[in-house]
């Protein structure tokens, strides 16, 4: 049996279902979140790290998107609001994009900024992170918006050695971590080394979403939906 | 007749009866699978590390794409427990990965620490698990698993001579091994180097699967082909 944790997807668990009738992400594995662009790969990231959240699991989330403040207004759109997670410290943010737009970005114990082109940077703080988000809790949940964006700024085959060392951390330290990526927008050896080195691969397509590979179940999809709560199945 | 040894996927030693072999996977040969991403490669591997532990086979065990605890839970998901093997030391394993994720593992006399980046330091701790393994008995088997994590740290050129190498070694030693490959990891030329490194080649692609391998009893090649399911006992083929 296979050990799940709950996506914060309605429908997921039931999708998912496997013989011993256990559902949703299987815990402690990677998966890659792709798809075309504006297909809810962010929404549905969203809506797995909020879950976890309310469940008491912290969260450590690396935003290359969208910034601090960004994250938060889509979030409370969703009718999911994160400011008490980031007052309690469950939720640590590592943002690389407000140095960008904003100057001189906000810095707090659980809001650290980093930069977009320096993935060096963005790793020595994720190991920071890590070790902060599982003081208080071996079950923690990671997401990555976006790989697309780290390959953007950088050397293909670097990000692709920075994000299996990324999921190895996250393995190691008893998290389950998810990475979003943009179909196409990296060339097809990129594209088949994410998806080589996850456990469980999910496809947004803006109709279907297609479980193209998870741990103890074969491939699955079914029609889903964006409302304003997010993602439905 | 060419000596065979079991696989240990379900089917797969019935579906490779010909003339000129009793089916299974040819004794001391060399094997790539590949196929896409996700297809069961690793769980193919992983079972037939695990047969041959069952039958007193030692094993060499490259892991490149999970560390040694996440190996071990990939396996206990089908039920298959080594951590007996590894305390026997019937199983032998070179962690290429497990540093990457900052973990601070000691070595024993059979789970040794390496970095998929430093391709020398993997073959010299290659060389002295082969010493080790074929000590322990000249059936041995040996997997790497997988050739992707090593590309992605490492130009081509050189992961194609750390496998040369490491073919040599175990051609040497008489083992029989397995080495997984993800289509589409690199570009064609050296796709196409890589599968004319081996003695036999299968392919999963989810659904079928596609063995090949090259007699040298008489210089044909056979193919066999079958369909497969993913099930919570690891791959099994399906019945003709």
């Amino acid at each position: 049996m296979i050990p799940c944790i709950e996506s914060g997807t309605p429908g997921f668990e039931e999708l998912t279902k496997s013989d011993d009738g256990t559902g949703g992400i299987p815990e402690n594995s990677s998966t890659l979140i792709y798809g075309p662009a504006k297909t809810g790969k962010s929404i549905f990231s969203n809506q797995f790290a909020y879950k976890g959240l309310l469940n008491d699991e912290p969260c450590l989330y690396i935003t290359t998107d969208q910034g601090i403040k960004q994250l938060e207004s889509m979030m409370f759109d969703l009718g999911r609001p994160i400011e008490k997670f980031i007052e309690n410290k469950t939720l640590y943010v590592i943002d690389t994009t407000s140095n960008l737009s904003e100057g001189k970005p906000q810095q707090t114990k659980n809001i650290i900024s980093s930069h977009i082109d320096n993935p060096t940077d963005i790793m020595v703080k994720v190991g920071v992170g890590v070790h902060y988000v599982n003081t208080n809790n071996t079950r923690f949940r990671s997401v990555i918006d976006s790989a697309t964006t780290l390959l953007t700024y950088n050397e293909n085959m670097l990000i692709i050695r920075v994000l299996k060392a990324y999921l190895m951390r996250i393995n190691e330290a008893g998290g389950t971590p998810i990475i979003i990526y943009t179909e196409d927008s990296a060339d097809k050896i990129v594209e088949t080394m994410l998806k080589s080195m996850v456990d469980n691969i999910v496809r947004l397509d803006g109709k279907e979403l297609t479980i193209e590979a998870m741990k103890g179940i074969g491939k699955r999809s079914s029609p889903y939906q964006i409302t304003d709560q997010g993602i439905v199945i | 007749m060419i000596p065979t040894i079991e696989s240990g996927i379900p089917g797969f030693d019935e579906l490779t009866v010909s003339e000129i072999t009793e089916g299974g996977i040819p004794e001391k040969s060399i094997t790539l699978i590949y196929g896409p991403p996700k297809t069961g490669k690793s769980i193919f591997c992983n079972q037939f590390t695990y047969h041959g532990l069952l039958n007193l086979d030692p094993c060499l065990y490259v892991t490149t794409d999970y560390g040694i605890k996440q190996l071990q839970s990939n396996m206990m998901d089908f039920q298959w427990f080594i951590q007996n093997y590894i305390q026997n030391q019937t199983l032998y394993i070179i962690d290429g990965i497990s540093r990457l994720s900052g973990a601070k593992l000691e070595d024993t006399n059979n789970v040794k620490q390496s970095s998929v980046g430093n391709t020398s330091d993997m073959m010299v701790k290659i060389g002295i698990g082969t010493r080790l393994v074929y000590k322990k008995s000249n059936h041995f088997r040996s997997v790497l698993d997988s050739l992707n994590t090593l590309l992605a740290f490492n130009p081509d050129q050189m992961v194609i001579r750390l496998l040369k190498a490491y073919l040599r070694r175990i051609r040497e030693a008489g083992g029989s091994g397995i080495i997984a490959y993800t289509e589409g990891n690199a570009n064609q030329e050296t796709e196409n180097i890589l599968k004319s490194l081996f003695d036999n080649i299968i392919r999963l692609d989810g659904k079928n699967i596609h063995f090949e391998f090259l007699s040298e009893a008489d210089d044909k090649i056979y193919n066999f082909k079958s369909t497969y399911t993913i099930t919570n006992k690891g791959l099994v083929m399906k019945k003709k």
